[in-house]
């Protein structure tokens, strides 16, 4: 049976700045484990200047092109301090990886990175820095995996995008 | 999440604040046409960023809008007698024209001066459309008058309404370009809505919900554009495009007229919407016009004689629970309008934004954010003019279109989300 609400923050009169007081706060834990890949040399430039910002679980990778080698065990991956890793391995533990390609010299590298995340289930971003022509292949390459493509001419916006999701 | 000092930046549009003189850019609506039917009709309250005007119809036809208070001693001019070209305060009969300018004092001697050294701020009001916009910045940065195409078809092919926002501009406005939403909110109103329903795109919206999305700037704000599988080997795309500072539209369905939102701050805890309805290439039927003025689509059924809707706050929007479980609205709360603006107004006038848990489909909102503190931070540390001002950037469409996989939606759709005068809307 309705009932009917009886004081002010019992209906939805107590959408009001005083009511808004009584919002219980805690603390928000950082809930994404967040990768990072830099898939040209362009993008490592912009993953190295991002990495030392305020993340809790964000790590950051760079890739070099590796033209014809499109299978996933076969992508190396660098961390940003230049120690090898696996592409298996990074994607241990994550639930997010953001993807970020200035050229098409990542096209192949995005392809692979992309369904790799979608077999194991890890939303994937692409954030594609420029005007958006110099890297057809890349976006196209990401598009199947990429829950989000984010085309932009401003690379403050991957910067955002990481601060936005907390990771 | 947002940090607490840019939420307060992007939502406070007072005089003297960032966001404020950027909305002090632009043409933005101050009311609709019809609130001031004739010469000398009724004089209208109009509250816009956060400053207390006066909209009134002069006995020549002159629209003016101008500071609510008489400068004799503080009188509201909403008292005032519209007539012989000016609004007369009825305290004490100081008498002012479209401009603010006082023309009478009666207590002063005739011919006397006094009253030329008499003004009221005034703003500019021209109807273009169905609307009466002002711009309320810089009289020498005045740009020209907008071009949005919902305002240039002929009268029988659009239709605006408009109604009170219980919320910050803000967070109206990111419903506007969160098309993440539409699949759950507004899931019923695909099947049941007159001015939706029975389009082949809705299918593909029923079948396929969990859109992948791609933003992309455009010269006057963003496209956002949200990808569902359609028929083997191509993917449906819903476009989205956002005008700065408030203009977005919905994509199309069908032959169905197309529509979207303007988003006008009255103070930092409320706000209008505005809702069009338009065909770039046809009349409205009359049972489209109605089905708008019953409260469909993205119109909202207003209380007689207000532009408050009759669903609000004070009765939990009339929620119908049943209704929920037998899943003609997914929230239980009836028609577009009301999903929207009972959830944007349920997170308070002002939704503390440091709590957030965005996710990346969310990435629209997190770009827009982005580009309004940009603008507004470029425009009071560098005078830039931000997008949006040239009438050029006006010229924009929503689309929904099916494209084969490997086509780029920006590339494939240059020229439909072109506003083209008499050329159809793309839309399935
Ligand atoms: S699911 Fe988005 S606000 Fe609750
Ligand atoms: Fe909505």
């Amino acid at each position: 049976m309705a009932t009917l609400p009886m004081y002010a923050s019992e209906s939805a009169r107590a959408a009001s700045a005083s009511e808004s007081r009584y919002r219980i706060t805690v603390p928000i834990a950082p809930a994404r484990n967040a990768r990072v890949i830099a898939l040209d040399a362009r993008s490592a430039a912009v993953a190295r200047r991002i990495s030392d910002g305020p993340w809790a679980n964000a790590r950051f990778y760079t890739c070099e092109a590796t033209r014809g080698r499109r299978r996933a065990d076969e992508v190396l991956l660098h961390g940003i301090d230049g120690v090898p890793a696996a592409l298996d391995d990074m994607l241990r533990g994550t639930d997010v990886v953001v993807v970020i390609a200035t050229d098409d010299s990542g096209g192949a590298l995005a392809a692979a990175i992309g369904s790799a995340c979608s077999a194991r289930a890890i939303t994937t971003a692409g954030v594609v820095l420029g005007d958006g022509f110099e890297a057809d292949d890349a976006v196209a390459a990401l598009r199947p995996h990429a829950r989000v493509l984010l085309l932009s001419a401003d690379e403050s916006d991957a910067f955002e995008l990481l601060r936005a999701l907390r990771v | 999440m947002l940090r607490q000092d840019i939420n307060e930046l992007l939502t406070q549009t007072g005089p003297g604040t960032p966001m404020g003189d950027l909305f002090r850019q632009y043409w933005i609506p101050a009311l609709l046409a019809e609130e001031l039917p004739e010469n000398d009709s009724p004089p209208v309250r109009v509250k816009l960023l956060s400053e207390r005007l006066i909209a009134f119809r002069d006995s020549d036809g002159r629209y003016g809008l101008i500071d609510e208070f008489c400068a004799h001693r503080g009188a509201s001019l909403w008292f005032g007698r519209n007539e012989g070209s000016g609004l007369r305060c009825p305290y004490h009969g100081w008498k002012y024209d479209v401009t603010g300018q006082c023309v009478e004092v009666p207590s002063e001697a005739d011919n006397s001066s006094f009253c030329e050294n008499v003004k009221l701020r005034a703003y500019p009001l021209v109807k273009v459309g169905d609307i009466l916009w002002t711009y309320m910045g810089d009289p020498a940065k005045r740009p020209d008058l907008p071009e949005y195409e919902f305002a240039h078809v002929p009268q029988e092919q659009t239709y605006t309404s408009k109604r009170w926002q219980q919320c910050n501009w803000l967070q109206a406005f990111e419903g506007g370009i969160d098309s993440s939403h539409v699949t759950f909110l507004h899931s019923g109103g695909l099947k049941s809505d007159p001015l939706f329903k029975g389009a082949k795109g809705n299918e593909y919206n029923m079948k396929d919900t969990k859109p992948f999305f791609e933003v992309a700037d455009s010269e006057g704000g963003l496209f956002v554009g949200a990808r569902r599988n359609a028929e083997e080997g191509t993917y449906y795309w819903r476009i989205t495009p956002w005008v700065m500072p408030a203009f977005t539209m919905v994509p199309p369905r069908g032959d169905h007229p197309v529509h979207g939102h303007f988003w006008v701050p009255i103070d930092d805890e409320n706000c209008w919407t505005y809702s069009f309805d338009y065909h770039p290439a046809r009349p409205l039927t009359a049972a489209e016009r109605q089905a708008m003025i019953d409260g469909h689509g993205v119109h909202s059924k207003n209380i007689p004689g207000t532009y408050r809707p009759v669903a609000n706050m004070d009765n939990d929007y009339l929620i119908d629970r049943e209704a929920q479980k037998r899943g003609e609205t997914y929230s239980g709360v009836a028609g577009i309008a009301m999903q929207d603006a009972s959830l944007q107004e349920s997170m308070g006038p002002i939704v503390d934004r440091t709590k957030e848990r965005l996710v990346p489909a969310d990435s629209g909102i997190i770009k827009a954010r982005q580009k309004l503190r940009k603008a507004a931070i470029a425009l009071r540390d560098e005078g830039v003019t931000p997008p949006g001002v040239d009438t050029a950037h006006h010229r924009v469409r929503s689309a929904a279109v099916v494209l084969p996989q490997a086509e780029s939606f920006l590339d494939s759709c240059r020229d439909a989300v072109k506003a083209t005068p008499g050329v159809p809307h793309s839309s399935v």
